[in-house]
Order: structure tokens, then C-alpha cells, then sequence
């Protein structure tokens, strides 16, 4: 499988990376596949909490670089999905305790034993993030329909092609239909127009994203969860399933250009 | 957003949404190209100044932009008129 390393990334912190990685990567396992999700967030890891795993968590990435574990024993088998493991960060390190070539090593010494490796980056342009990308073979880059984080994805963008990796996908994250509606904020074809990226899925803005998050527990496994369910779209087209993507324009009514005056919602 | 603003962007104010897409348009073009906003101005100001001593040069006319480039980040495009007559 070509897709089989995937390393999601952003540039901009808070888009929503290791939300995405954790919702995507629960979606593929409840479909049967093997997956692990590697947090290569060193020193502010994240990834166990959009889970719900940090109370299991023994080792870490650090441990396995060491050497003092091998990495399947660092692997955290999650607790509600069948087939779904994670690598957690060490959460006292720092970025230069995992080197390009220690993640290489870790994910082909995974590779067989995995249908899907996630690898969730650390937010920024340096090390760490050339760490997290260097073993993908697929990239997928999450932006919010917003300033900073579309111009911080294009320069990721960028360096991704000066590491003569592949171009990547783009997630749109956070799109707010209401606030697109108004003209307020950009819209998918403005974004695409903007990055020309492929575009692998856009999740709206769920207003109980943030109650998956304090629970840990991923939107995925909600079947009337809004992004849930655009989340399992992406999981889906990753599998080369082609699925439309909804650009999430209404046209406003007469009663909410109204409102829109009158500074109502 | 108070009431003013709403009817101000009834009556023609373009979107906001539209004004991001210009701005990020804009600033990538020179993100793309690894310079700072001001490298146009400042090279046609340049440029200007050396080919003001060039009578058959139409310097009004002078046209400068950025283009993408194949072997290197970016280009900078300068187009010189000659004057007629």
C-alpha cells in the first residue's frame, strides 16, 4: 500500500493535527485495519489525551530511541479499538532525542506489522517536524480556513518539496459553514484557490468537538458527530474509496440577511 | 461586528473572506519567492534611478512583478520600454 506511513502535519500549532491523526487512525481500525499512531511531539505530547490513553501509558518514543524497550513494547493498545496502538512522546525530552533516522528505524522495524503508521508532527518548521515527516510516505497537511494557518501551511508545503517528498493532501479543519455563509471567513474553493493542494476532506466546526476531546474520546465513534462523520469520509478516501467532499455553502435567506444586519446569530 | 459595520458591508463593503483571499494571494506570491513585501518597490526604485539618464527609455512605463521561476525561487520580471519616436 502506498499510503501506508502517513505523517500529518501543519506548520501553525492548534489546527487540529493530532486530532485529526487520532479521529482518522481510530477510523481505519474500526474497519479492521492495523494501526499505530507514533506521537512525535517530543516533550509536549498530546496525542495519548485526544485518546483517553495517558493513565496507560509505560514507555515512550525516548525509551524505544534508547534502546532500553523494543517498540512494539512501547506500544499502548487502545482501549476501545480493536487494532489501534500507540507510541506516545516522552513527554520530558526534547525535540533532538528523536533523530530522522531513529523514527526511520522505528517505522520500518513497524512496517510489517502495521496496515496504517500515523505519524502526528510537532507544530513549527524545524527539527522535529523534519524528523516527523522524513519517514512518510504520504503527507497530509491540516489548515483551518484562516490567515496564519494557510500561509504557515504553504510554507510546509514548500519544504516538504525541497525534501522531494511528495505534495501533500490538505485537510481543511474547523470550517464554520455559518461564518463562510456570511462571508466572513474563506470558503473551500477560496483556500484551494490559494494553495492548489489536493484536498483529502474539510471537517466543520462540531461544537462538541471539545467534549470528545476532555472525555478522550475520539469524534469518529459517534455516528451523529458532525466532523465524526468527515473524519470517517477522510479515513475512507485514504482506502481509495472516492467519496464527495462537501464544500458546506448555503445560500443565506432573506431572514438571515436580517439577522446578519442586526447582529443577531 | 456592530450595526455600523453590518450596514456599511451591505451597501458594497467587500466580504472579509474576499479581503483574506487577496492578502494570503499577495503574501505568498512572496513567501513563495523568499522575499520581503517591499523587494518590488524597492528594485523598480532602483532600477528607475539607473535608467533615468536613458532618454529613449519610457520610465513610466516601467512594469516589475514576480513570477514563478524553475530553477530558482522566484523571479523578478522587468519589462523597460522604449519611447517612440
Amino acid at each position: 500500500m502506498a499510503d501506508k506511513v502517513i505523517c500529518v502535519t501543519s506548520g501553525k500549532g492548534g489546527v487540529g493535527k493530532s486530532t485529526v491523526t487520532a479521529n482518522v487512525a481510530t477510523a481505519l481500525a474500526m474497519k479492521g485495519y492495523k494501526v499505530v499512531a507514533i506521537d512525535a511531539d517530543i516533550g509536549l505530547r498530546n496525542l495519548d489525551l485526544v485518546l483517553g490513553l495517558e493513565n496507560r501509558i509505560v514507555y515512550d518514543i525516548v525509551h524505544v530511541v534508547e534502546g532500553v524497550v523494543p517498540p512494539e513494547k512501547a506500544l499502548v493498545k487502545d482501549k476501545r479499538t480493536k487494532n489501534l496502538y500507540l507510541l506516545p512522546a516522552a513527554q520530558t525530552k526534547d525535540k533532538s532525542a528523536v533523530k530522522p533516522e531513529d523514527l526511520v528505524k522505528i517505522v520500518e522495524e513497524l512496517r510489517d506489522k502495521f496496515d496504517f503508521i500515523f505519524i502526528d508532527s510537532p507544530a513549527g518548521i524545524e527539527e522535529g517536524f523534519k524528523t516527523a515527516v522524513t519517514p512518510a510516505d504520504t503527507i497530509i497537511v491540516v489548515a483551518n480556513p484562516e490567515m496564519a494557518s494557510i500561509r504557515d501551511a504553504d510554507r510546509v508545503v514548500g519544504l516538504c518539496e525541497a525534501m522531494q517528498k511528495p505534495e501533500p493532501k490538505l485537510v481543511i479543519n474547523r470550517l464554520d459553514p455559518k461564518k463562510v455563509a456570511r462571508g466572513d471567513m474563506l470558503d473551500v474553493e477560496d483556500v484551494l484557490q490559494v494553495l492548489s493542494l489536493d484536498l483529502l476532506g474539510v471537517v466543520p466546526e462540531d461544537r462538541n468537538m471539545v467534549s470528545y476531546i476532555n472525555r478522550g474520546e475520539p469524534a469518529v465513534l459517534f455516528e451523529d458527530s458532525i466532523a465524526g462523520k468527515e473524519l470517517r469520509n477522510i479515513a475512507e478516501r485514504l482506502l481509495g474509496k472516492e467519496i464527495p467532499i462537501p464544500k458546506w455553502t448555503y445560500s443565506e435567506s432573506f431572514l438571515d440577511k436580517l439577522k446578519k444586519l442586526f447582529g443577531s446569530e | 461586528m456592530g450595526l455600523m459595520d453590518r450596514i456599511r458591508d451591505a451597501f458594497g463593503r467587500p466580504p472579509a473572506k474576499e479581503v483574506a483571499k487577496k492578502r494570503l494571494q499577495l503574501i505568498l506570491k512572496y513567501d513563495r519567492a523568499g522575499l520581503p513585501p517591499n523587494a518590488v518597490e524597492a528594485v523598480k526604485e532602483a532600477i528607475l534611478k539607473a535608467l533615468e539618464e536613458f532618454p529613449f527609455i519610457d520610465t513610466s512605463g516601467v512594469n516589475i512583478h514576480i513570477t514563478e521561476s524553475e530553477n530558482t525561487k522566484g523571479k523578478i520580471e522587468i519589462e523597460v520600454p522604449v519611447r517612440n519616436g
